[in-house]
């Protein structure tokens, strides 16, 4: 899932400072699993951030409210009639999200609450993961399940490099070196022809913004031929 | 007991919010006749409820959550509020797979049940109602 | 001949080769490298020109192997893949043959995060074995990485390196392998102190026939003091100093002699290396110690260097 982190109380006052009617909007979608976003981290900053505007002697009102997701039209539609009397908006939505809101209520100013860090996995209560780059050509299958784009900071193909240390990444210290935990879960399947041979240089996806139509909806989203 | 537990619900809230979309919903509740094609659609129960727990069945969590907000006209407890929770979060992804040969939309009563919800500062498992704390700065 | 370059030349003809380093100045100034050209002058076959080494940002290899090249020295041109994407190494490949350049040292680099810019934006478009396997695409297919063609393929000479002693053990027998079936025409090795386990390695590439395919150079690095020494084995990663240097080190009476018993054992090294099966060179990387070179080669009997004398030119139609 997407994990996202909240940003400093102080940077978030920073970007309101003009405002003097916020509304801060959650959502119930993945930023509040990862507990950065949800309704209880709603209320907690709106908290904060009147306490510290009023220290300031400043005119300051903030709600909140929260949709099940900021990334799904039928949800995020809930708030129309919401967001009218509010000069500005605070999205605790990953950065899909806030990006989605700032469309449907383009004359109000919206700012993240959140930096989307990554892809990634719940490990326990609270410790997240990256594992995913959404590089567009998974390579899974090959490296036994370790992604090498991922978990190696060079991103190799055919690695490792001569950095690792007793193991660890020469980059991060408290990463294992992704390639030596290729090598060593391929070695234990029997599959260590995978890496014995060259994989090319690849032909980088991510070149422009992402846009995906499943194959059955396409007829739905294209224009009718006329005949 | 935590002051959160002593916490009164607000009824009329919830009558508000439930009053908001109620033909509509109550249209859609009625109109269940219990085919349990929903269940067939909805990986929680195939998986989790291992494709006989009822607790999982769309209709059942919809049932049990709007459908007896709307029997009980909002006069619900907290304890009742919290099973509704269990329903709501834990045994439902909001995943949008469920599927009703009557055109029942599901996905958006479990959403409306779970907005009632949140109206009470109850939300998914694990997360906890705010504390009403002054923050220190 | 793939590339007529000088290390290629020395190579071939069976002889034993030396290459040596030099790293760029982290300014402008062109006599730094002229000044350390002057030590490696007549004494190596080819100098490495590092490339951003530690991502400390340097003067270009490039530049440098240009002013090296002036010097009358081989450049090695260092090429490493953490800055650059394929349209400028390409781009940069073709440059550096169109003024001379003829050996190039593929490397994948040491992560933007050591250096003085560490949250510059990575590059690793491609790493270094999918580099070695475009360089020689260039060269030998006279084509560009995408598969246009090239109108005057550059001549290069394919250089990678290899850590004998790097994680995990088992498999960089098989890294080698993999850069020689990209195209690397020779290999460097990271510098040697465990001389026993070098020879495991080196069996194991004759074993698979790898040492016929390609040349390796042997790394050397004289300790220059017991401290050095020290940190080397114990905080540097991919090293491995047995005991038995320390302990020479730490024997010798006269503590300014440490030094010299630091270069007597690069001396015995290379003295083995000559003979090895499956070494055909040195690679010298004195460092902090350029200028000891000389004396080095000197000592170890690697000089003179072996010299080719230029081809005369066609004779022009009648």
């Amino acid at each position: 899932m997407i994990i996202a982190n909240r940003k400093t109380v102080e940077e978030i006052k920073e970007s309101l400072k003009a405002y003097k009617k916020v509304l801060t909007v959650g959502c119930g979608g993945c930023t509040a699993v990862c507990m950065a976003g949800g309704m209880k981290e709603v209320n907690d900053l709106n908290t904060q951030l009147d306490i510290l505007f009023k220290d300031d002697k400043v005119v300051f009102q903030i709600n909140g409210a929260v949709v099940e997701r900021q990334c799904e039209v039928p949800y995020l539609a809930e708030l129309d009639e919401i967001v009218k009397p509010y000069d500005a908006i605070l999205s605790m939505a990953c950065g899909a999200g806030v990006q989605f809101l700032a469309e449907r209520y383009p004359d109000k100013p919206v700012f993240p609450a959140l930096n989307t860090v990554f892809v990634g996995v719940n490990k326990d209560i609270g410790w997240y993961e990256e594992r995913c780059k959404s590089c567009g050509e998974c390579v899974l299958g090959m490296t036994g399940g370790i992604c090498p784009i991922t978990m190696c900071a060079k991103g190799l193909l055919n690695g490792p490099c001569g950095g690792p240390q007793d193991g660890h990444c020469e980059a991060n210290s408290e990463a294992d070196c992704a390639w030596i935990k290729i090598y060593e879960r391929l070695k234990a399947q029997g599959r260590l022809d995978n890496i014995l041979k060259i994989t090319p240089a690849r032909e980088w996806q991510d070149q422009v913004q992402g846009s995906l139509v499943l194959d059955k909806f396409r007829d739905k989203y294209s224009k009718k031929e006329t005949k | 007991m935590s002051e959160h537990d002593l916490k009164p619900i607000n009824i009329d809230q919830i009558r508000a919010l439930l009053k908001e979309k109620e033909a509509g919903m109550k249209l859609r509740l009625a109109a269940c006749a219990g085919c349990t094609l929903c269940a067939e659609s909805c990986f929680m129960f195939m998986n989790k409820g291992k494709g006989q727990d009822p607790q999982f069945m769309p209709s059942f969590k919809v049932l049990n959550t709007l459908g007896k907000l709307y029997r009980k006209r909002g006069k619900v407890s907290r304890a009742e509020l919290e099973q509704m929770r269990k329903l709501l979060w834990s045994n439902c992804a909001l995943c949008e797979r469920c599927y009703c040969p009557l055109g029942v939309d599901l996905p958006n009563m479990i959403a409306f049940a779970r907005k009632i919800l949140r109206s009470q500062e109850i939300e998914a498992d694990g997360q906890q109602a705010p504390e009403k704390k002054e923050v220190s700065k | 001949m793939k590339s007529d370059s000088n290390l290629e030349k020395v190579l071939t003809s069976g002889a034993f080769a030396v290459t040596g380093e030099l790293g760029p100045p982290r300014g402008a100034d062109p006599a730094i490298v002229k000044e350390k050209a002057q030590f490696l002058k007549g004494r190596v076959d080819a100098v490495n020109i590092t490339d951003n080494q530690t991502a400390m940002v340097r003067m270009a290899s490039w530049a440098a192997s240009i002013l090296a090249l002036q010097e009358g020295l081989e450049p090695n041109y260092q090429m490493v893949c953490r800055d650059r994407n394929r349209i400028a190494m390409q781009s940069d490949i073709l440059g550096a043959a169109s003024v001379g350049i003829k050996t190039m040292l593929c490397l994948s680099g040491d992560h933007q995060s050591f250096g003085d810019h560490p949250k510059a934006k990575k590059v690793y478009d491609i790493d270094s074995i999918q580099l070695i396997q475009m360089v020689k695409k260039m060269r030998d297919e006279s084509k560009f990485q995408g598969g246009a063609d090239i109108t005057k393929p550059p001549r290069i000479f394919i250089g990678a390196v290899e850590n004998p002693f790097g994680q995990p053990y088992d498999f960089r027998v098989y890294r080698l392998a993999k850069k020689i079936a990209a195209g690397a025409d020779f290999i460097q090795t990271q510098c040697i102190y465990n001389m026993e386990r070098f020879r495991e390695w080196v069996k194991q590439a004759n074993d698979m026939g790898l040492t016929e395919k390609v040349y390796i150079l042997a790394g050397v690095t004289p300790m220059k003091s017991l401290k050095m020494a020290l940190y080397m084995k114990n905080s540097v990663a991919g090293l491995d100093v047995p005991d038995w240097v320390i302990k020479r080190l730490e024997g010798v009476t006269d503590k300014k002699k440490v030094a010299d018993e630091g270069i007597k054992i690069a001396c015995e090294q290379i003295e083995e290396f000559k003979t090895m099966k499956g070494v055909a060179g040195v690679h010298l990387m004195p460092i902090e110690w350029e200028h000891k070179v000389p004396e080095i080669t000197e000592r170890a009997k690697l000089l003179p260097r072996p010299t080719f004398p230029a081809e005369p030119a066609p004779a022009p139609a009648a």
